[in-house]
């Protein structure tokens, strides 16, 4: 099993009642960077750099990073720089980048070339996922939703021959165009590196993906529905002539280890103030999904999918807190725990998730860097060694040791 | 009511809908952002002295939209060929907000095809001291209520607005919001270079506008009359940015009296 740790590098001083002031009380898109204190920033962004040297220190496999725009739960706006410094501050860890959203680059030849440099400089670790990003990253560039998975598909199909193909080559196509495609620098990885898809279950995505052999991270989705996203994948892959195993999924989950169940119960409590919604403030839909970002087909899939289940805690934009942070713990959407607590949990994730990649989200909101790093040093000693012993004996092989 | 009945027309192969009603010279109204919002009551009063045409654009309700179109200039081009294939020649041509927006960009690529034009509260430039309100940003529900002055003065409100939209109705809205994404995006709501060419549109010309319009600036109705040469701009009281549905019987009059 392949182990990455997560964090969204979250800005940490603003309220609940500060998003609700906000226009139409979104913490995305709206919430005013008036907000940002820019001296605060700079200590979180170096401490969230630390916190991944010292992730790659205590033996995860990989760092994963993201990407959002305007937005105080995400301070990862430019992804690719803080990649490319830990391509140079760190030595093992692969540098999982989940991931560039693509329709909003005007040039992907620039991402081309930003990415081989840090595949280059981290010698040969870039994992280089890409996304569609979510309606805020639409919003926030003035990137019209209704194109949004042709530029994804045309971006990633000219990046891909960028990358494999001897320039200088002519690419005419229907949202990119360039006369001399032929970036001189050209990614150490052949015939180039690794490209994971994360997502919450757009079927086109999955398709896509199965088609491609590009492993697809679930993102915190509901443990039923991600059996019923896997088998769209897993249907796909059956009609290009292969069968998917755990290597071709991965599953994000939040993960907070204290040394003891009754503290990590109530630091783990920070990640209220969360990503999709504050509390139980709900993001605007429109916000995520504007008009035509998502196939007609596609948003009643999710919104169908969503009301099977609507017992789960985190319903459609509706704020992390919109359960109740008892039953968001309760039901395994949240993990936190003691080493032995979240071992034992985790195995009952896996086990019905089964993915070959396991993303741990192990702090976010207002979990504090101290509270981090403890809960970094808790999964050297106890729950990292078990989960790969967990991935061995569940027969979960990561996308590294089997290909997807 | 005036009588009406509902047709599709084969445009560029793609199968377009629209109302038509009454009788007297040709009248072509084109709905804004709601798409076709059926035949209303100011459809049937000017369908008195008019024979109106109301057609469904390309994308919106149960008009096909041709795979090619995704531009507004092509969906101005388009809506010229919809005019050729009913045979409507020296038309008047009447849009509200993003179908005046429309009708002002036909009448610029094709002038000596309309005899008269009527832009109420239209997009299609861009004001110079305020915005043209962002009504994706706003949401449907926010949108509507900035678009009017006051809802409850909407003679049709429980026909419009009382009733929960059935599933199949608010299928049809999310689509004909996918077609205003697509058209009108970026830039939002304007053509920087539509103000340059109105100064061809020599035709008779009633801008129409509320005067309390919090979507379009009553700025751009005066931009519109200064760059179309003998334009007159009409302003209604105590009306948003819809006077066809807030004020229809002041609407109409104005209409009724630039036309005869």
């Amino acid at each position: 099993m392949f182990l990455m740790r997560f964090t969204e590098r979250a800005y940490v001083d603003y309220s609940e009642e500060d998003v609700r002031q906000s226009f139409r009380s979104s913490v995305r898109l709206t919430f005013s960077n008036s907000h940002f204190d820019p001296a605060l920033g700079a200590d979180l962004y170096n401490a969230y750099l630390d916190e991944y040297e010292y992730a790659e220190e205590v033996g995860f496999d990989g760092l994963m990073l993201n990407e959002h725009h305007n937005t105080p739960t995400c301070m990862g706006a430019a992804m690719n720089l803080e990649a490319a410094i830990l391509a140079r501050t760190t030595k093992r860890a692969k540098l999982v980048l989940l991931g560039n959203p693509l329709p909003i680059f005007d040039n992907p030849l620039r991402l081309a070339e930003e990415l081989a440099e840090i595949d280059m400089i981290s010698r040969g670790r870039l994992v280089s996922g890409f996304v569609r990003g979510t309606g805020i990253e639409s919003w926030a560039t003035n990137t019209n939703p209704a194109y949004n998975r042709e530029r994804f598909q045309e971006a990633h199909d000219l990046i891909i021959k960028t990358w494999t193909t001897p320039g200088p080559f002519r690419w005419e196509g229907k949202h990119y165009q360039f006369r001399v495609v032929n970036p001189f620098v050209r990614p150490l990885q052949q015939p180039h590196p690794p490209i994971w898809v994360p997502g919450v279950g757009s079927p086109e995505t999955l398709i896509w993906c199965a088609r491609h052999h590009y492993p697809y991270i679930y993102l915190e989705t509901d443990p039923q529905v991600t059996l019923d996203l896997t088998e769209i994948y897993t249907e796909a892959a059956k009609e290009a002539g292969y069968e998917p195993g755990p290597q071709n999924f991965g599953y994000l989950v939040r993960v907070h280890v204290q040394d003891t169940d009754e503290k990590a119960y109530e630091v783990g409590k920070g990640f209220l103030i969360g990503n999709a919604g504050v509390g139980r403030v709900p993001l605007p839909g429109d916000f995520m999904a504007p008009p035509g970002y998502n196939s007609r087909e596609g948003a009643k899939r999710i919104v169908d999918q969503y009301k099977r289940y609507s017992l789960r805690p985190d319903p459609l934009y509706g704020g992390v807190d919109s359960a109740g942070w008892e039953k968001v713990v309760e039901s395994n959407r949240v993990i936190v725990g003691n080493p032995d607590t979240v071992i034992k949990k985790l195995r009952e994730v896996l086990s019905v998730v089964r993915p070959g990649i396991l993303g741990v989200w192990t702090n976010d909101g207002t979990i504090g860097h101290a509270d981090t790093m403890r809960c970094l040093a808790l999964m050297e000693h106890d729950v990292l060694p078990a989960l790969q012993e967990m991935g061995k004996e569940l027969d979960l092989p990561g996308p590294f040791e089997q290909a997807p | 009511m005036t009588a009406y009945e509902e047709h599709f027309v084969k445009v560029a192969g793609a199968n377009t809908h629209f109302l038509k009603g009454g009788r007297g010279q040709p009248l072509v109204m084109l709905h804004s952002i709601e798409g076709n919002l059926g035949w209303r009551r100011y459809h049937a009063q000017l369908a008195e002295h008019f024979t109106i045409y109301a057609p469904t654009c390309p994308g919106f309700g149960q008009s096909e939209r041709p795979p090619w179109l995704e531009t507004f200039a092509d969906l101005a081009r388009f809506s010229l060929w919809l005019l050729d294939e009913l045979d409507l020649k020296n038309v008047t041509l009447a849009g509200h907000f993003m179908g005046g927006w429309l009708a002002a960009e036909m009448a610029v690529m094709s002038p000596h095809s309309l005899d008269g034009l009527i832009l109420i509260d239209a997009a299609g430039i861009q004001p110079q001291q305020g915005e043209i309100t962002d009504i994706f940003l706003h949401g449907l529900q926010g949108t509507r209520q900035l678009a009017y002055f006051d809802l409850q003065q909407i003679p049709e409100y429980e026909e419009l607005f009382a009733d929960k939209p059935s599933k199949e109705e608010r299928e049809v809205r999310a689509r004909n919001q996918e077609t205003v994404v697509r058209y009108c995006w970026k830039p939002y709501m304007f053509s920087p270079s539509l103000p340059g060419l109105l100064g061809r549109v020599h035709v008779p010309t009633l801008i129409v506008w509320g005067q309390d319009d919090q979507i379009v600036p009553l700025e751009c109705g005066e931009l519109y009359q200064q760059a179309i040469p003998g334009s007159r701009l009409e302003i209604l009281p105590q009306c948003g940015n819809c006077p066809p549905l807030e004020k229809p019987d002041e609407f109409t009059k104005l209409v009724r009296n630039f036309l005869t």
